[in-house]
């Protein structure tokens, strides 16, 4: 409904990049805020794949979330693996990577395939973005930094934690809108699910930065389950509001049908 | 660890069973919160005015909602594993956190598909939410049990080169794409569309008219498990654990050699064949798609002009 004042969608990317950004950047210090940043970036993901899946992708929401975190992981791995002499320049090199790969997709989804979604270009750009910040900022989270041979390949890769970085990952971005799809979808309500989405993904970075780095995982752990009770709160206020009724029980109400 | 042949029969048995049991309730799990195929229809119901009581879980397509319980529950085994748990008690522990995130998941799709549908003035059942989500977590933690211990059977016995996690992550899909494709065939029409003629395919005026009403009272996602487990869930078991057994069973026997590579070629030749008689069979019996006369008389019309 457009009389409902919306976040506006550059807002929003401003808010992943840089939030993604300083998140990664800390992380070397405060393994934790590795997977704040990346909750940044599964907002703005979950945004940007409503903005394209609002064009009647109805079963291609999860190939959406997929493909995002597919063209993240490469970017990431290729951005970080790529500047050994310079790892400070990793992740904004695997951001800029995975815009150009999503750019790359989204003008042939558009151009070659015809799927005629004005959006397409942007947001392939932008969900690929986001997922390359996702990969990094769990990852971070897990492995302590971001320097790709020291960290992130013994203690991310080998252990098989990437695993679950990219398809959780994957199910933070792609499940707020694939769960409120429907003609009344609001975006404030699919925000609130995003970041309770991206909480519970840290739960589990948590989990596993409990084997890793130890002392830091408990406290992702800990704010991980913190930020998903408040968003899941939240979450749960704005569908009393905005559902046509929650009852505890009852029969189905009379329609012409 | 290297096995004689009678231990490692004894694994191979062990892993078809496990992967039998989580076929099984991996489809009756898709079938409490009607996921899946039978889901596009729970959704659309509302807009053509069937108000139901069914439960929404649009956690995606079952193989990515079962991968992603099941990398869960390998990163929390793995974890513990490391930290020196008995491995019995970390795939349990594992596995059950794993269901209750995945339990989470499911209360937002539902509420959140519910909530999106207000102009259709779809009610949110509390009473749904709670006594089914609880199924859901249930079903959906043997399941993930059962994927981690396979998945621990081949790391740690067997050998595997890769880790927990990534064995878990792909028999969840594996799980999932099997549940879809065997067990939602014994569902999506059937039980939705239940009182129309069996196989008549389902055209657009149907669509959104699924059976709301149960044998008595109104019918809820828990009746659709009823009706499944009497064949879509062993069905999918079966699927899932053949797939397990006969994918291992030559390499069991002959080991890594050519010897297993052809009877492998052997077996799957065997069901190709095996599939095409049934095919054949089904086509002589039930013949091609009949027509309703209505259809014949639109198609008739449409030639005249």
């Amino acid at each position: 409904m457009s009389d409902i004042k919306e976040i506006s969608p550059t807002n929003l990317m401003l808010f992943g990049i840089i939030g993604g950004l300083i998140g990664i950047y800390i992380s070397p210090y405060f393994p934790t805020a590795g997977a704040l940043g990346a909750i940044c970036a599964v907002i703005w993901g979950a945004e940007a794949v409503r903005r394209v899946a609002k064009y009647g992708l109805g079963t291609g929401v999860p190939s959406i979330g997929q493909i995002a975190l597919g063209m993240g992981v490469i970017a990431a791995m290729f951005g970080l693996a790529i500047v050994k002499p310079l790892p400070i320049a990793g992740p904004i090199v695997a951001l800029i990577t995975a815009s150009v790969i999503g750019f790359v997709i989204g003008w042939f989804a558009q151009h070659v395939i015809k799927m005629k979604i004005p959006v397409m270009i942007r947001c392939m750009t932008e969900i690929a973005a986001a997922g390359a910040l996702i990969i990094i900022g769990y990852s971070a989270a897990v492995g302590g930094n971001y320097d790709f041979v020291r960290n992130l390949i013994p203690r991310v890769f080998d252990t098989g934690v990437m695993l679950a970085v990219f398809w959780v990952g994957a199910m933070a971005m792609l499940h707020p809108f694939n769960a409120c799809l429907g003609p009344d979808e609001k975006q404030k309500r699919l925000l609130y699910l995003a970041g309770s989405t991206g909480a519970i993904t840290m739960v589990i970075m948590g989990v596993a930065a409990l084997m890793t780095l130890g002392v830091s995982g408990v406290i992702t752990l800990a704010l991980g389950i913190i930020l998903w009770v408040i968003f899941y709160k939240k979450f749960w206020d704005e569908v009393y509001s905005d559902a046509a009724s929650v009852v505890g029980t009852g029969l189905i109400p009379k329609t012409e049908a | 660890m290297v096995l004689d042949l009678t231990m490692s029969m004894a694994i191979l048995a062990l892993m078809g069973a496990l992967a039998t049991i989580a076929g099984c309730i991996e489809d009756l799990e898709s079938d409490v919160g009607s996921q899946s195929n039978p889901n596009s229809q729970v959704q659309l119901a509302p807009q053509m005015n069937f108000l139901h009581r069914i439960y929404n879980k649009a956690i995606s397509g079952e193989p990515i909602s079962n991968g992603l319980s099941a990398v869960t529950g390998g990163v929390v085994t793995t974890v513990l594993l490391n930290a020196r748990f008995y491995p019995l008690m970390a795939i349990v522990i594992g596995a059950l956190i794993a269901a209750v995130i995945y339990g989470i998941f499911a209360t937002t799709s539902y509420a959140g598909r519910v909530a999106s549908q207000a102009r259709f003035k779809q009610p949110l059942y509390m009473d749904i939410m709670r006594y089914t989500t609880p199924s859901i977590i249930g079903h959906n933690f043997i399941v993930c049990f059962c994927l981690v211990a396979i998945a621990y059977i081949q790391y740690v016995i067997l050998g595997y080169p890769f880790t927990i996690p990534f064995l878990a992550l792909i028999w969840g899909i594996s799980v999932g794409a099997i549940g879809s494709s065997v067990g939602d065939v014994h569902y999506g029409g059937e039980r939705e569309f239940q009182n129309r003629e069996f196989g008549c395919g389902l055209n657009t005026a149907l669509s959104g008219r699924i059976v709301r009403k149960a044998e008595s009272g109104l019918r809820t996602s828990l009746d659709n498990v009823w009706f499944c487990a009497k064949f879509g869930g062993p069905a999918t078991g079966i699927g899932l654990g053949l797939t397990v057994f006969f994918s291992s069973w030559p390499t069991t026997i002959w080991g890594y050699t050519w010897t297993a590579m052809l009877v492998g070629v052997i077996i799957l030749a065997v069901m190709t064949i095996m599939n095409r008689l049934v095919e054949i069979q089904v086509k002589n019996a039930y013949g091609p798609y009949k027509e309703d006369k209505e259809e014949k008389g639109a198609v008739a019309v449409a030639h005249t002009h």
